[in-house]
């Protein structure tokens, strides 16, 4: 097919099977949350459906591709495509670093009388601005405080959800696991750019053993991230330790959720390599994946050096 | 200091990652060894800053964020 | 150079028949349908919303409803007005008119403009239906500042918080296409500076929305965890802050109402050159000063938050930065006063409604910039002022420039021609009843009634009445106007293919009613060059 020629795809029902999975995924995550006992299996349908509904979208494209039907237009379109949904992952993160930074540069200081915040000594007793005891107020430990011009005010000592509160012992070291996940996710950025050569050099058992190396070296991270989610749940960070268990939860949680898409992407691809369907001139679903996992693999790095570190 | 460096750095890859977008966008030929490129200064950039960290983090240039904050500790608790 | 419309199956030439054709369709004029008609009804929604608002402050006391219920309306009602009517009408324009402006056939991802707009339904539908939940719905206001949308808040909220997420996706969907199909899908011999105006502001506002819909789903998610499972961030008790929930939101927010007004800025710039019958003035400049309202607005989004605690000099910056908007902003008023100066100018509907535009939104862009000023703001912040100047500037400004686009391309989307003396009927029973019902609302915000009550004192009841009065007519008009559009679609008189003889623009060399792709073949050089608004 040249390249002068548009194209315009078939119509399908994938989108509406993609509205009908995601509402009912969140149909039944909102239930199950406001403690219905149905909930979580109309959660975990939704869920299925929408998986069910992303293997046969992918499948049908990269099988409209495989016979040829696609052109050099078609081609751009999904390379712009996947550039600015990344964007918008970017912006996604950046919403959460932002609320990181905010809180420890800002929030917590001034909660801790940093500037003129003169009320501080008056509501928060006992209270210390230091970032890793940041934690609710033990239930009963905030009495109503009178202020200087004599209103009462009360705080409420537990959040109005009533989920128990705790507060972790110190900050998470970072020479441990989290420098171990660092040097394992480094690495498996480097053992993709040796895919990514052998890709374009045409050699493909080479291309199959790096990309597996790939993907065990994501799954290795993903393991010990649970290990060490284990370790500082035990140590008293939780996700209601305050602020800091909050941030750390989200951004780390939120990154491990890009990592696993990342792996089942790369898996996907490994198949496809198998299968033949890339050549050294034309491989966008391998570029795509491929830059993919280097914005997941900087993401790390930012978390690593800004949560841990600096 | 090293924090400025490491700041630093971490825009260098920031903008070889998106280098290496571009090059993906592009497509083609050019594009692809563009996007290489790109992608494997972004991978060397961040194993030398990984290795600056931990080099940095032993040699007690920098702290981890146990001790976050120089601002004044809330004064001892006032009885009313 | 052979070109043709690949088609590997014959009914590509034409629609499906039925149902499915709406559910499978790729095809952007059947979306751009798909989403003005649904923009339409939730218009419909959200006008009976605030026609209980303004039922209800008709007068001073609690005739109809109780106070819980009236905050759940006036939230609902911004809701429904920003992500379910102005953002989709906007994007049906945008899925209608820019592949047709660029000389392309379609969209550059039509199965995934299906899905964007398939979304839709299925967001609005759990949005409204947190009215028949335990608490009714949220009654936080459209701002849904934490931590009233956080601890204080019914059950529901966390329904509203996944339409959010739906309407976000829905919307980088549609912004991401547009962009692929701006760069990618546009005739070959078209270059960036021919671009006609409103392909510009929907390119320039789909960068805005890419850059700040994640953040609204970033803002949603901490809402989400701070509500179930015990997070901290909007709660001061464990380190956060809910000043920060107003950061975030409005770092989302102030994006947000260029995203709705810029396409509309577009729209007008088409319409007073054809009206005027003089080129476009200033056209690159009229690029530039998009461009650089865009920016800005990344950069002002603490304006909203003067009376919330901030350092003063955060406060100054924020409030030189907005200040700063005023330039490019009357670069373009400037421009489009210049375009008609010296034109023989001739009032059909369309241009009533251009003209007006730019008369009544400068009448809001002028109290946004009182707004702006910090110790001005510090008496204005939630009053009826703040509610009279966003809505001079969404009704007036974005609404208006929905309503002249779709009579100025109706001809072109029916083949047919709309009643014009009813047209303009419509026009003058809405610009009337609409300065009615919101110049009031200046004077009671500078007299000092504050916005979101069900009841206010007696001082104000005179210009309640008066507001209320032109709100329920302004209402009405929206009758007439169904009725006219569907009149046209129905009985209307054929049109010929440049029903406006001084229009320019690619769309306008295609058939009466534009064929289904739009163009097979990409357009000459000589061609764009003669319709283009750079000239």
């Amino acid at each position: 097919m040249s390249e002068q020629e548009y194209y315009i795809p078939d119509g399908t029902y994938w989108p509406i099977i993609g509205s009908i999975g995601l509402t009912t995924l969140f149909v039944g995550f909102a239930n199950q949350m406001h403690g219905a006992e149905w909930g979580g299996s109309v959660m975990v349908l939704g869920f299925a459906i929408t998986v069910f509904m992303m293997f046969g979208w992918f499948g049908l494209v990269v099988n409209e591709s495989n016979n040829g039907i696609y052109n050099k237009q078609v081609d751009r379109s999904f390379r712009w495509g996947m550039s600015w949904f990344i964007f918008s992952e970017v912006m996604f993160f950046a919403a959460f670093f932002g609320a990181l930074f905010y809180a420890r540069q800002l929030s917590v200081p001034w909660l801790g009388g940093a500037d003129n915040n003169i009320f501080t000594p008056d509501l928060w007793n006992a209270f210390s601005a230091s970032w890793h005891q940041m934690a609710f107020m033990a239930p009963g430990s905030v009495t109503d405080t009178v202020l200087q011009s004599g209103t009462v005010m009360s705080f409420p000592a537990v959040p109005a959800t009533g989920i128990e509160t705790a507060t972790p012992a110190m900050v998470v070291d970072p020479w441990g696991l989290p420098a171990l996940n660092t040097a394992l996710l480094l690495a498996s950025g480097v053992t993709l750019t040796f895919a990514h050569h052998a890709l374009r050099a045409g050699h493909r058992n080479q291309i199959v053993g790096w990309l597996v190396a790939t993907i065990a070296l994501g799954v290795a991270f993903l393991g010990f991230q649970i290990l060490e989610y284990g370790h500082a749940y035990h140590d008293g960070l939780k996700l209601t330790s305050g602020i800091y268990g909050s941030t750390f939860y989200m951004l780390t949680g939120f990154h491990g959720f890009h990592v696993t898409v990342g792996v089942i992407m790369l898996t996907v691809i490994l198949y496809r390599v198998q299968k033949g369907h890339f050549n050294a001139d034309n491989h966008f679903g391998f570029e795509g994946v491929a830059w993919y996992w280097h914005f997941v693999d900087v993401v790390w790095l930012g978390l690593f050096i800004f949560v841990y570190w600096l | 200091m090293t924090e400025v460096v490491i700041v630093l750095i971490i825009i260098a890859i920031l903008v070889a990652l998106g280098f290496g977008l571009i090059g993906m966008v592009k497509g083609g030929k050019a594009g692809s060894d563009k996007m290489f490129k790109s992608l494997v200064l972004r991978v060397s950039l961040s194993v030398f800053l990984f290795l600056l960290v931990l080099f940095a983090g032993y040699m007690g240039w920098i702290e981890p964020n146990v001790v976050m904050f120089d601002a004044p500790v809330a004064p001892a608790p006032v009885q009313k | 150079m052979t070109t043709a419309t690949a088609s590997h199956d014959d009914h590509h030439h034409g629609p499906e028949k039925g149902l499915m054709r709406w559910i499978k369709t790729t095809n952007h004029k059947d979306i751009g349908s798909l989403y003005l008609w649904f923009a339409f009804t939730m218009l419909l929604v959200g006008g009976a919303f605030a026609m209980g608002i303004r039922a209800e402050l008709l007068q001073p006391g609690l005739q109809l409803m109780e106070p819980q219920f009236f905050n759940q309306l006036t939230t609902m009602h911004g809701l429904i007005m920003v992500f379910g009517a102005i953002m989709p009408a906007f994007v049906g324009l945008g899925n209608w008119l820019i592949p047709m402006m660029i000389g392309a056939p379609d969209m550059a991802l039509p199965r995934m403009n299906n899905w964007s707009f398939w979304i839709l339904p299925f967001a609005g539908g759990i949005l409204l239906s947190t009215f028949f939940m335990e608490g009714g719905a949220p009654a936080f206001g459209w701002t849904f500042y934490a931590p009233l949308s956080t601890t204080f808040a019914p059950d529901s909220t966390d329904f509203f918080i996944f339409a959010i997420h739906l309407l976000g996706f829905s919307s980088i969907m549609g912004a991401i296409n547009i962009i692929a199909t701006v760069l990618n899908m546009r005739a070959p011999e078209m270059k960036l500076m021919d671009m006609p105006l409103f392909v510009w502001t929907w390119l320039i506002t789909s960068f805005l929305l890419i850059g700040a819909m994640p953040v609204l789903a970033g803002a949603v998610t901490m809402m989400l965890t701070d509500r179930n499972f015990g997070t901290a961030f909007f709660d001061a008790t464990g380190g956060g802050d809910p000043v920060l929930f107003q950061h975030i939101f409005w770092f989302f927010g102030h994006p947000e109402v260029y995203i709705m007004i810029l396409p509309a800025f577009g729209v007008v710039s088409h319409i007073i050159p054809t009206f005027a019958r003089k080129p476009l003035f200033g056209y690159s400049s009229m690029v530039y000063a998009t461009a650089s309202i865009a920016f800005l607005s990344y950069i002002v989004w603490a304006h909203h938050m003067f009376l919330t605690g901030m350092p003063v000099a955060g406060e100054l910056y924020f409030m030189y930065a907005t200040m700063l908007i005023a330039v490019p902003t009357g670069v373009k008023v400037f421009n489009w006063i210049a375009t008609m100066w010296k034109g023989s100018m001739t009032f059909e509907t369309p241009m009533l409604w251009a003209v007006s535009f730019v008369f009544l939104f400068t009448i809001g862009g002028f109290s946004g910039l009182m707004l702006g000023i910090v110790p001005a703001d510090i008496q204005y912040h939630d009053t009826y002022f703040v509610v009279a100047h966003f809505h001079y500037v969404l009704v007036t400004g974005a609404l208006w420039g929905i309503i002249a686009a779709v009579f100025y391309w109706l001809p072109k989307w029916t083949g047919k021609m709309y009643n014009e003396t009813l047209a303009k009927i419509h026009f003058w029973w809405a610009v009337i009843s609409v300065n009615v019902l919101f110049f009031p609302q200046h004077f009671l915000g500078l007299a000092g009634m504050p916005r979101r009550i069900p009841d206010y004192s007696l001082q104000f009841a005179d210009f309640n009445l008066i507001s209320s009065l032109g709100g329920f007519a302004f209402g009405a008009s929206f009758f007439l106007l169904t009725y006219i559009v569907i009149d046209c679609i129905r009985n209307g008189k054929p049109a010929s293919a440049r029903p406006w003889p001084s229009a320019k623009g690619l769309e306008w060399t295609l058939e009466p009613k534009a064929q289904y792709h739009s163009f097979n073949k990409p357009p000459s050089r000589a061609l764009i060059e003669a319709e283009s608004q750079n000239s």
